[in-house]
């Protein structure tokens, strides 16, 4: 297997932008042009750093280049990391979804290696199954512990990591 | 998490902004506005001036505006914690609210507290204890609070509390605190006149929280993969926190936002029952007098009471149970 570079595609990378700065404008926008009650202003004000910190993340994503190959997942880019698959000790996969039936949502997962930092890539990025695939088989050689919802969410996508089956 | 939260946080705002569109000019639609009843008044009285009077009165409250106009007016003075005149008093909403808004918000805190907790406690004893006297008493107190309406209840207990044991329950201070500055004696008085409104707003939640709790952790106890850990001698405690009460108490996460606008709703006619001096009583006369600008504020504080609430469960409940559902799928 050969080291594949993934990024997240411009649709997706667009519409996190436009829900930024749609973010950004509804709570900056009442307070460069109205009166605002300070206590208000006060939850204006921290609506804008979320969003601002939103519209930070998304431009490091774009910034980044994902390389996935059979011994790491680099995280190329401003503030990058490097997952070393034989040294895996965390992986966290997380659905999530804004509906009220939980449908139509979309999965995180989170992985990292011994004394290294955590990446963290959302299932808009092309390719998110394979490093998701690669981090099963990853997690199943090392042994590294997976919560229930990590595991259901692997089942989900078809994958099954072996002696991490659920037990009591 | 992050996207998560801004995606929650962008479908707020203009939920928000739908809500408190749709309150006013709801409240709006009877025929009339609030100078009718005045003015009505007057005419019996037999005042000449009465129609004087009321172009002068729809002049000062902005009616003879169009009421999208008024509403944008309205919506523009919420950043600047100005919600317009109310009829009643010709005062500012603002300073009518001020005081109801914070016992509201202390008497619907206290019980949403006493909800969760009461309700914790019962729901998981009764299903650990099933078909024991414990269970069957708990099952007796949900089903009460199920079947008697609040206001029903709190008629019972005031008729109980001044007939058998001679004391007054109605309202949320002793009088001489009544409009008084804030002291330790004020605090200690809402505080010992708080216990009777919580209990019987919280009555049917507490009850239907039970019945929830008691059923989901059933369901979790009856699974194999308890019954194999019993069988492995895991101690009960542990057998129980571990994997059953978790996944048993998302549903009882997912009802907080649900919970807030019901208690809210349930403590206006018992606020009125009870005479205590919260929001319900006062949002029930603006609405009869069709006092746009004191009813849309108090409706649009639930909403965002009740927004808040959604968001906050479902927060928890990402944080608590970030799992797919089985019939849902990944996009993208």
């Amino acid at each position: 297997m050969n080291a594949a570079d993934l990024r997240y595609p411009q649709k997706t990378l667009v519409a996190d932008y436009t829900r930024a700065a749609t973010g950004v404008i509804l709570c900056g926008a009442p307070l460069l042009l109205l009166d605002v009650n300070r206590w208000l202003a006060a939850l204006l004000l921290a609506g804008l750093a979320l969003f601002a910190l939103f519209l930070v993340r998304t431009a490091l994503r774009h910034r980044t280049r994902y390389a996935l190959s059979p011994e790491t997942l680099c995280a190329d880019g401003p503030g990058g990391a490097l997952v070393e698959w034989n040294r895996l000790d965390r992986l966290k996969l997380s659905y999530f979804s804004t509906k009220r039936d939980r449908s139509d949502g979309w999965m995180q997962l989170s992985v990292g290696s011994t004394g290294g930092r955590l990446i963290k890539v959302d299932s808009a990025l092309e390719g998110f199954h394979d490093i998701v695939e690669r981090a099963a088989q990853a997690a199943e050689a090392t042994g590294a512990p997976l919560s229930d919802a990590t595991r259901a969410n692997l089942r989900s996508m078809g994958i099954v990591v072996v002696g991490q089956e659920e037990t009591v | 998490m992050l996207q998560f939260i801004i995606r929650r946080v962008l479908l707020m705002i203009p939920t928000l902004f739908v809500i408190s569109a749709l309150v006013y000019f709801i409240i709006d639609l009877p025929p009339g506005d609030c100078v009718t009843s005045q003015i009505e008044e007057l005419l019996a009285r037999g005042d000449p001036d009465a129609h004087a009077r009321a172009a002068e009165l729809r002049d000062l409250y902005g009616l003879n505006h169009p009421l999208w106009l008024r509403y944008l007016e309205w919506v523009g003075g919420i950043f600047r914690w100005d919600f317009g005149l109310s009829c009643q008093d010709t005062v500012p909403v603002a300073d009518l609210i001020s005081e109801r808004m914070m016992l509201t918000i202390i008497m619907e805190t206290c019980t949403i507290a006493f909800i969760w907790i009461v309700s914790f406690v019962i729901g998981v004893y009764a299903a650990t204890h099933q078909y024991k006297w414990g269970d069957y008493v708990a099952s007796f107190i949900g089903f009460i609070g199920l079947s008697i309406p609040n206001f029903l209840l709190a008629l019972v207990l005031l008729y109980v509390g001044k007939v058998y044991f001679g004391l007054s329950i109605g309202g949320l201070m002793d009088p001489e605190y009544i409009d008084k500055p804030l002291s330790w004696g004020k605090v200690v008085s809402v505080l010992e006149h708080l216990i009777i409104p919580v209990i019987v707003i919280g009555m049917s939640g507490t009850a239907g929280m039970i019945r929830r709790l008691r059923a989901n952790l059933l369901d979790e106890l009856q699974k194999q993969y308890v019954v194999t850990g019993r069988a492995k001698g895991l101690p009960p405690m542990r057998l129980l926190v571990k994997y059953p009460l978790r996944h048993a108490i998302n549903p009882f996460v997912a009802d907080i936002g649900g919970l807030l606008p019901d208690v809210i709703s349930g403590s206006v006619i018992v606020s009125v029952v009870l005479s205590l001096p919260t929001t319900g009583p006062m949002l029930l006369s603006a609405l009869k007098t069709q006092d746009v600008n004191l009813a849309a504020t108090f409706l649009l504080f639930v909403a965002v009471l009740t927004v808040i609430g959604m968001l906050i469960s479902d927060l928890a409940l990402a944080a608590l149970d970030p799992r797919i559902r089985f019939g849902a799928t990944s996009e993208k």
